[in-house]
């Protein structure tokens, strides 16, 4: 499904949580879709159970899955309402990100350009 | 599960270990590291009830280890040095820990013969160091303990091998709450498994933290300023600044700081750019080990 990067500075956790946002937001896993359990995805990446344990549980709180008690866990449904304030803020980041270029000569079609290659 | 309290040692004149305090929850990977000498080797053989300690506590499960078998039976252990009886094949050994061990999975034990491709009717001390340790795990992942203490593990063994290894480590921690401690020195593989790490100095613990926050609590920072640096440490008063270096217009440092707290620091000085980088575990190891060598080359 995904590889982890042993010699990324990223904690091991975060890659996890980024390597499913990345699979649910490109519509490889579907809302409804089961999650792999801990125990599978500790061995598939032959990694921590419990650092896969505390990836789900940040997954969880940022609502892309839930999980039913004795039967795993699953993809949510991208959330109706509510989420306006979060893409607002995700939005402002970006805001950011351009200023910060601009500031080292980047230009605004190169920007753009950048974004639609994706 | 594992605890130390206020573990004491001392051999002769030399004191191994000063009040030595280390916990390992149920179901975690622990790596324990430190220099040559700081008393890795010296806790393990507290934590398998080979040495007696002069003061403070050992426990597992709550219960005392020293001369405990009733813990001892659940309890794996590779030490790093391995003996072996003479003239003993494979097959004799997995006899001889099939009766120390009622926990023992023959059919776990034929499997993992298969895995490593070992033939049980060698005689065991021809056998070269790696294939020693892979015959040592074999036993030891056989005897099904609750525990698994391991000093050097992956020490002499093969890539290929090292992989089998911590994947069948990894999968008795999720299927049945196994608890590991490991002593390495290879820290990159350290970062990959464990959960936990406890930092030893000379006999005491440096630093016990789970590895994520460890890592969320120090940062490299490389700043580029457009012409120098702006001069002295002070200016950063109130940070924990562990290493700072200058090379031409870049300020080069190690904090042991929240990241807000650092951005917030570095942003009044107006950088062109910087860079906030975590600090891999063999990074933090040895600026935490610095000053160390310091005092010693003093």
């Amino acid at each position: 499904m995904f590889q982890i990067d042993l010699k990324s500075r990223m904690p091991i956790y975060e890659q996890v949580v980024n390597n499913f946002k990345r699979l649910i937001t490109t519509g490889l896993l579907k809302p409804g879709d089961r999650v792999p359990s801990v125990r599978e995805l500790a061995k598939a990446l032959t990694c921590n159970p419990n650092t896969v344990q505390k990836a789900f549980r940040e997954l969880e709180s940022q609502g892309y899955i839930y999980t039913v008690p004795g039967q795993g866990s699953f993809i949510s449904e991208p959330p109706a309402e509510g989420s306006e304030a979060k893409a607002e803020a995700i939005l402002e980041k970006i805001g950011e990100l351009v200023y910060e270029l601009e500031f080292l000569g980047i230009t605004r079609d190169k920007i753009v350009e950048k974004i639609m290659k994706g | 599960m594992i605890r130390t309290e206020e573990l004491t040692k001392s051999f002769d004149n030399l004191l191994a270990l000063d009040k030595l305090n280390l916990n390992v929850k149920k179901g975690s990977i622990y790596g324990l590291v430190g220099v040559n000498g700081s008393g890795k080797t010296t806790a393990i053989k507290h934590l398998t009830g080979i040495y007696r300690q002069d003061a403070g506590t050992v426990t597992i499960d709550g219960e005392s280890v020293y001369d405990n078998t009733g813990i001892k039976k659940r309890v794996g252990y590779i030490p790093d040095d391995l003996y072996f009886f003479p003239n003993y094949t494979i097959k004799a050994y997995a006899g001889f820990y099939k009766r120390l061990f009622k926990t023992w999975d023959d059919e776990r034990y034929k499997s993992l013969l298969r895995t490593f491709g070992l033939n049980d009717r060698f005689n065991i001390n021809r056998f070269s160091k790696g294939m020693q340790k892979q015959a040592a795990f074999i036993f030891i992942m056989s005897a099904m303990p609750d525990v698994m203490i391991l000093d050097e593990p992956v020490d002499g063994l093969d890539p290929v091998v090292r992989r089998l290894v911590i994947q069948r480590i990894v999968e008795d921690v999720s299927e049945r709450e196994m608890t590991v401690l490991i002593s390495s020195h290879n820290l990159k593989e350290m970062e990959g498994i464990c959960d936990s790490i406890g930092i030893l100095k000379r006999g005491k613990m440096a630093i016990e933290r789970d590895l994520d926050e460890l890592k969320s609590d120090v940062h490299k920072i490389q700043a580029a300023y457009p012409d120098e640096v702006p001069p002295g440490i002070e200016k950063y008063k109130g940070l924990n600044i562990r290493h700072i270096e200058t090379r031409g217009s870049v300020e080069i440092m190690v904090v042991k700081e929240k990241e807000e707290v650092i951005r917030r620091a570095i942003a009044q000085f107006k950088p062109l750019v910087y860079d906030l980088l975590p600090l891999s575990l063999e990074e933090i190891f040895i600026y935490e080990m610095e000053g160390e060598y310091n005092e010693i080359l003093v």
